[in-house]
């Protein structure tokens, strides 16, 4: 080892001087404090997996009050966390070694920054004396973890660490929320620490106020005078507990209501303002109010490619009011009219508030036959689906019988493909953080840690993952984790025998070309023998007269986790369909059937 | 062989004449959606106060290719306080880029502040100044490729 250091800005003492005090000191170790702070921040549960560099760490977890769950691969760890902050709206916290340890969470802080999830990942590496010389799992999760999260964080310093970890804890909860990794040297988790400083400074983190009152009074003043205005509202609003200031302004105003599939539950699916989930696999008639309106009022929404279908053609007439915590967002695809820049609770308190003082003064909007042309959309293209023609099982009616049997407190995450859209379309969602999914980032292999996370959390709501055969061949090896930490999660295999989703594309975009979408998973791997392997109850249905008894079946485990191998038509296919690349103008609601949006006003 | 870029540039004692700036040749109006518009492009000298902080850089310049960007030219120095840096970056954008670059820029937890310079052009006539020491690279490109 060579006894030069280059000096760092960010540390007071040299890397890796901290030898100097014995062992008798009352000074806790940098691990200590560690897990010290995240006592003081009121952290309850963390997912982790130990290795080499994070040793100390874990020896200062043992006994702690913080409860470890042991996960069996890093990346449960971080969709465990997802799940978990999803479910609850804490911060998720999960752990990992350097290196490989540390590259596998990877996938986990990408999705959590698409979707916004507050993340704390917490990684041991080498000791900062190693950093630089390629030692044994060293890996520089700090610049890898760069373009996917909110921040990251570097400690080599023992006194830095409990400011550090508190200051990922704020960045991660506060603004936008996102994923923040802190990553310390095994050198500083077992030198003695100071724990006086509390916080870093960081002088550049500056949260959003409340949006400006004039672009408050511009964004009624265009909800009062357009005639076919639509409210847009997207994850930001689940984030921001803001579901019932969306009631509220809907109700309010009259406006018909999209909600994205990272906000559904924020507005009831039951309610009759909500037209349904606009994008690629929407329902017609939410496609069509954004489509054809000629206000949007965005709400924590970002104009996602899925959702706005071919930019250029995206809702021509409409102007645009945006709404977000995000500076950023405003502006980012579409040019806006008014941009809002806040917290969605008190921005929508504030339309609420100007909304409420412009009618009181006269103000009169005309949004009734818009009104009444959205609800006509959604009567005449109700979303449906048809019985598969050889008489299998049609994977919309397990779905749609999960979400009928279930609790309305029900938790369903889902994987990503063709499951987790009709999961998304045919359960009803009527209450926020009931639908956790993997939006942004489309992250297959997510709905099984994420549900295990979700029940942690959530440990009175039934937990059910709905999940593909691919999906669920990626990430279940959390089975095992859920049945020795007894977390009763169930999941629904929709088992299609095929990468679902990209075999309907293969289907309708190449000629019905195979290439490597269908899997022998009605043979290999046999679910149910694969659950009951894992300790957890294994069931099977391929016909559609034993849906609900086996659904029922699941149900009545309370004390184990339940893996249902539902065995699904492999033609089945999601629509409506707007193909990627083409209008929302062209959305198909079944193959090659176009609706009629009627004439325009 | 064609440069991405007029390289070398202005400047003066170079063996030859640098090319004049060439902006881009097929004209797009920025409408819904063409949010990588290349039309009415300039050069933009921004100044970046950053944390003095390991890996800002990295972070700064990660920031500039995850969304897209180009830099021209970049250089970090230190300022009076010496826990905090001075970035002045070149970026060849137009207006509305401009805006999404330092709106992204501005949410790096690093950055404390932004501001655009005046004068763009004189300021990277001087950073090429300071370059000319180096290496010339006429030919580089053409004899790796070979």
């Amino acid at each position: 080892m060579t006894a030069t250091h280059i000096s760092d800005g960010a540390t007071t003492t040299a890397p890796g001087d901290t030898g100097g005090l014995s062992a008798g000191t009352e000074r806790r170790t940098g691990a200590e404090a560690l897990v010290a702070t995240l006592e003081r921040l009121g952290v309850e549960h963390v997912f982790g997996l130990p290795g080499g560099a994070v040793l100390p760490l874990y020896d200062a977890l043992y006994g702690a009050k913080v409860r470890h769950i042991l996960v069996r691969h890093e990346q449960g760890a971080g969709h465990a966390a997802q799940g978990y902050a999803a479910a609850t709206g804490r911060v998720g916290v999960c752990l990992a070694t350097s290196g490989p340890g540390a590259t596998n969470l990877v996938t986990a802080l990408a999705d959590a920054n698409m979707d916004s999830v507050p993340l704390v990942a917490i990684t041991g590496n080498v000791a900062s004396t190693a950093i630089g010389s390629d030692a044994f799992q060293e890996a520089d999760i700090r610049s890898i973890s760069m373009p996917v999260t909110k921040h990251s964080f570097l400690v080599t310093d023992p006194d830095e660490i409990a400011a550090t970890v508190a200051s990922a804890f704020h960045i991660a909860s506060t603004g936008r929320p996102g994923p923040v990794l802190v990553d310390v040297t095994k050198d500083a988790l077992v030198a003695a620490a100071d724990e006086t400083l509390l916080q870093l400074p960081m002088p550049g983190y500056r949260t959003p106020s409340a949006p400006a009152p004039e672009a408050v009074r511009d964004a009624v003043e265009l909800m009062l005078t357009h005639r076919r205005p639509v409210l847009y509202v997207g994850g930001g609003c689940l984030r921001a507990g803001a579901s019932q200031q969306v009631r509220d302004l809907a109700e309010l105003t009259g406006i018909p209501v999209v909600t994205t599939l990272m906000a559904r539950g924020v507005f009831p699916d039951s309610h009759p303002q909500h037209m349904g989930m606009p994008g690629m696999h929407g329902s017609v008639s939410g496609v069509a109010t954004l489509q054809k309106s000629d206000l949007i009022v965005s709400l924590g929404a970002r104009f996602d490619d899925r959702v706005t279908g071919a930019k250029h053609t995206f809702a021509p007439d409409a102007t645009i009011v945006h709404a977000d915590i995000d500076p950023a967002e405003i502006g980012k695809n579409f040019p806006t009219e008014v941009g809002l820049v806040g917290d969605a609770r008190e921005t929508i308190d504030l339309l609420l508030t100007e909304w409420t003082r412009r009618t009181a003064a006269g103000a009169t909007p005309q949004h009734e036959a818009w009104v009444r042309r959205c609800r006509s959309w959604k009567e005449r293209y109700p979303l449906g689906y048809d019985s598969p023609s050889d008489g299998a099982l049609a994977p919309q009616l397990v779905i749609e019988r999960l979400g009928a049997l279930s609790d309305p407190g029900t938790i369903f995450a889902a994987g990503v493909g063709q499951h987790q859209m009709w999961a998304s379309q045919f359960i009803t969602y009527d209450e926020p953080r009931r639908w956790l999914n993997s939006g942004g980032l489309g992250t297959m292999g997510y709905a099984v840690p994420a549900a295990m996370g979700a029940k942690v959390g959530m440990p009175d709501s039934t937990v059910w993952a709905i999940d593909g055969d691919g999906c669920f061949q990626m990430t279940n090896q959390e089975l095992a984790t859920c049945s020795v930490e007894g977390i009763p999660i169930k999941v629904a295999i929709i088992n299609n025998a095929a990468l679902g989703m990209v075999k309907q594309w293969q289907a309708l975009f190449y000629s019905e070309r195979f290439s490597h979408s269908q899997l022998p998973s009605m043979q290999v791997p046999d679910f149910a023998t694969l659950a009951t392997a894992y300790g957890c109850v294994g069931l099977r249905c391929d016909r559609a007269e034993d849906v609900d008894a086996t659904i029922e079946r699941a149900m009545e485990v309370d004390d184990q986790p339940v893996v249902v191998d539902f065995r699904v038509s492999q033609d089945a296919m999601v629509w409506p369909m707007v193909a990627a690349g083409t209008s929302n103008d062209d959305i198909q609601h079944a193959r090659d059937v176009r609706p009629d949006f009627g004439e325009d006003e | 062989m064609t440069l991405l870029s007029d390289y070398p540039p202005h400047g003066p004692g170079l063996p030859t004449p640098a090319p004049a700036y060439r902006p881009q040749t097929h004209q797009q109006h920025p409408t819904k959606g063409t949010t990588m518009s290349d039309a009415a492009r300039i050069r933009h000298a921004l100044s970046v106060l950053v944390e003095n902080n390991p890996g800002v850089l990295a972070r700064v310049s990660v920031l500039f290719a995850r969304r897209n960007f180009n830099i021209d030219h970049l250089v970090v120095g230190p300022t009076e306080d010496n826990k905090v840096s001075r970035m002045t970056i070149v970026v060849n954008v137009n207006a509305e880029q401009l805006h999404k670059v330092t709106s992204q820029l501005d949410k790096l937890v690093e950055v404390i502040h932004i501001e655009e310079l005046d004068d763009a052009d004189a300021i990277r006539t001087q950073l090429w100044q300071i370059n000319d020491n180096g290496p010339r690279p006429v030919g580089a490109m053409a004899a790796a490729a070979f």
